[in-house]
């Protein structure tokens, strides 16, 4: 036994080492949610207009077109699930806030709890946005170490990205996602349409849940009198052309009537808005920084001529 | 808990150092300690069929006893026993199948029937279990073994955790009597299993999981892909299937080996096989042979002439392929081995005074090319295998046999040919008992470095577990 254990020790002692490596990168290097979680709270007294949703509008909405002073809480692959728990951690502390941005998009309102994009993701909210994460379940050995929440490959890319780039921050100090530039944006965006709109499709059209978690931001807002601004991000005509008709309809109307029943919320619908061109996607769903600002503008501009 | 999960990671470990420093005072320890240890494995994916297995436990149990004690009623207690296994298998796994059927039957005859199915959960490892128990029964009934005495011992036999979800299925002449015996701690033995832990993790996490998102998109969108990326896709779910069952096999035997416990082979190297008939010596061999023993044999297997001998052939095969699942596919995958293992019956019957070549470079060629015609074979059935539906498989071969046959797949070329490196590593090491078996290198760096290669693969391709196939049926 004793020959056993000395020889398996060698392997462990590798193993170990290789995940102590990764955990104290997680935990020592500045990441989206380190980095948002430290400005956010440093923007308590100032923040006018705070920003919610997944990648479209991280990457979609700049705070600096804004006239009131803004902050972008959008994450990548933030579900209505997240955008809430940071809602209630967050909403109590701000002391000028005025709007709420909550994006509506293809695959909010169907979205399962706990999905594959949320495996390592509810780890890192727990760890370093310090929310409670109800999904995690108690004995879920992940969440007390960041280097087991995410695959060993993702962990080595992220590692390697740092080292080539210096950071692993994809945001600026206003939050907004700043890697999805104009020179940057794919060409291939029919092809990559097909991929994106397979991968959104859950073929779902229960909205039950989600909607259920809009309204209660919805009714917090109200009591602390706040507008809340839903938007739908415009996409690119080839990924709106792909996806069912029949369930983004439904979508909208679900955010349409929930501006009707509340009139301190607004809605936006920019899905098939013909303001922005190629040039404006970074692929096929998601702005590049020029049309982030064009999008931001337009936001801003909307703000002021109807609240 | 899957086996290459996070979960298990943790609970083998566990029960390892439990298993052989807490409770290694007395076989009883251990045992009652292992019984504990596999019912807590089997709930964790849903505690509420622990009561089926328990049941399962209980039929068997029962009715070996009654048939070495009423030896005037032996004969009906089996067949009441093995009536009883088969009833539980027969309404979680086929009822609503034999429901569709029966309806559509009365469809065609212009009769429309109101049925609705149930909705039935497929209790994970009940096809292995359920088949365990009917061998049990009976050996006990041709006096092979003595029933067990013991509930304890008998129901580890049940549901030991290794191998409790995806076999390998074993004969209690095997399992029980180790169950039986004081285990002490093999060193070498050990060494195997946490090898054979290694590998499987490197077939299931490297090599199926890899060719499962492949086969996943192009499955899911095979009309709109040309008929060379069809073909490579479906060498990629051979290679898929493999690396999954093997991959868990090796996992199963590794764990029961860390625990002192040797069980059955279920793979040897069987892409190397040459025809079909090697080809089930080395799959599934728990399977192949459970079939042989408690099917084929009984029924009368080759004597009787060579029409009983195609029958029970054809029998045995529909059976093994309704065995994987409620569907017609299944059926016409267990029809066309029953096909191809005939045809090759006669084959070598007829040529079998006919010596082709005799040189050693003939000989090499002769079984390249047979094992390649017979993997290509069997990769074609296995279409009926993956695809959905009957007309999705038709479908499928449709589109790979057309024109677009022989235009450049769409695929990683650089994958298909690893992949087939890994084959003719397998060629390369046939004689090993295992591939991570390379006592032979002397050099202990390169030895150490295999490993860790190994290890590292494993690690490199983790995060994204994907469930076994083999836990579907």
């Amino acid at each position: 036994m004793r020959i056993f254990f000395k020889k398996i020790s060698f392997f462990l002692v590798v193993i170990f080492t290789v995940w102590l490596f990764i955990e104290c990168f997680y935990r020592l290097t500045p990441n989206n949610y380190t980095e948002k979680h430290y400005r956010i709270q440093n923007n308590y007294t100032k923040t006018e207009l705070l920003i919610f949703g997944n990648s479209h509008t991280f990457y979609g909405l700049n705070p600096r077109y804004f006239d009131q002073p803004a902050y972008n809480i959008a994450n990548i692959s933030q579900s209505i699930y997240f955008d809430k728990l940071l809602f209630d951690r967050h909403i109590d502390n701000f002391e000028k806030l005025k709007y709420v941005i909550l994006n509506i998009e293809y695959t909010s309102l169907s979205q399962k709890d706990n999905t594959s994009e949320d495996f390592w993701r509810k780890h890192f909210y727990q760890a370093q946005m310090d929310l409670e994460v109800p999904i995690i379940p108690l004995y879920d050995i992940r969440q007390y170490s960041l280097a087991l929440s995410r695959s060993f490959k993702n962990s080595i890319n992220t590692i390697n990205q740092y080292y080539k780039n210096g950071t692993i921050v994809e945001c600026d100090e206003f939050g907004w996602g700043n890697t999805y530039t104009y020179e940057n944006r794919r060409q291939n965006l029919d092809e990559l349409a097909v991929r994106t709109v397979n991968k959104h499709e859950d073929n779902s059209m229960d909205f039950e849940v989600n909607t259920q978690r809009i309204k209660s931001m919805i009714e917090k807002c109200k009591a602390k009198n706040i507008n809340v601004i839903l938007v739908t991000m415009p996409v690119h005509k080839s990924y709106s052309e792909k996806i069912n008709k029949e369930k983004a309809q439904a979508i909208f109307k679900v955010a349409e009537k929930l501006a009707s029943e509340n009139p301190t919320t607004y809605y936006l619908n920019l899905f098939y808005s013909q303001s922005f061109s190629d040039e404006d996607f970074f692929d096929p769903d998601h702005l590049n920084n020029k049309g982030a600002q064009k999008c931001s503008e337009l936001i801003n501009r909307f703000i002021n001529q109807n609240i | 808990m899957l086996f290459n999960s996070l979960d298990y990671a943790l609970f083998l470990p566990i029960v390892f150092l439990l298993y052989w420093f807490v409770f290694n005072k007395s076989l009883k320890n251990q045992n009652v300690f292992l019984l504990l240890v596999s019912y807590f494995f089997y709930a964790c994916w849903n505690w509420k069929f622990l009561f089926l297995i328990v049941i399962s436990t209980f039929i068997n149990y029962y009715f070996a006893k009654q048939i070495t004690k009423n030896n005037s009623h032996s004969k009906t207690f089996l067949w009441t026993g093995i009536s009883l296994n088969l009833m539980i298998l027969g309404f979680f796994k086929y009822y609503n199948f034999f429901l569709e059927n029966f309806v559509a039957v009365f469809r065609l005859f212009g009769t429309e029937l109101n049925s609705t199915p149930l909705k039935i959960i497929l209790p994970i490892g009940i096809s292995f279990y359920t088949f365990q128990g009917i061998a049990y029964l009976v050996d006990v009934y041709k006096k092979e073994i003595k029933a067990s005495e013991s509930w304890l011992s008998f129901s580890i036999f049940i549901t030991f955790f290794p191998q409790l979800v995806a076999g390998p299925i074993e004969r209690a002449s095997n399992l029980l009597t180790q169950i039986d015996k004081k285990r002490s701690f093999d060193y070498a033995q050990a060494v195997t299993g946490i090898k054979l832990i290694a590998l499987g993790l490197f077939e299931k996490m490297v090599i199926a999981d890899n060719c499962a998102v492949i086969v996943d998109a192009v499955y899911s969108d095979f009309s709109n892909q040309t008929g060379s990326t069809l073909f490579f896709t479906s060498i990629l779910f051979s290679f898929q299937i493999y690396g999954d069952f093997c991959g868990y096999s090796h996992i199963a035997i590794g764990s029961a080996n860390l625990l002192g416990f040797n069980l059955t082979k279920n793979f040897n190297y069987p892409y190397l096989a040459k025809n079909i008939a090697d080809f089930w010596r080395r799959w599934h061999i728990s399977f192949s042979y459970w079939l042989r023993d408690y099917i084929y044999f009984p029924l009368g297997g080759s004597r009787k002439g060579e029409f009983n001998k195609t029958r029970n052939l054809t029998l045995v095969f529909l059976f093994s392929g309704i065995w994987h699942g409620a569907d017609w596919t299944f059926v016409i995958y267990g029809a066309i081995h029953a096909l191809l293992y005939i045809m090759f019956i006669y084959y070598r019957k007829w040529t079998k005074n006919i010596q082709l070549f005799s040189s050693k470079i003939a000989d090499l060629l002769y079984d390249f090319i047979a094992i390649a015609s017979t993997f290509i074979i069997l990769t074609l059935a296995r279409v009926f295998f993956r695809a959905e539906n009957y007309s999705e498989s038709i479908g499928y071969f449709k589109q790979m046999f057309s024109q677009t046959l022989f235009e450049k797949p769409n695929m990683s070329r650089l994958f298909v040919v690893l992949l087939f490196g890994f084959l003719f590593l397998e060629w390369l090491r046939k004689d090993k008992e295992h591939l991570l078996d390379i006592s032979d290198i002397k050099s202990k760096s390169i030895r150490y470095s295999i490993y860790l290669t190994t290890i590292f693969l494993v690690f490199y391709n983790a995060g994204n577990q994907q469930s076994f196939i083999y836990f579907q049926f």
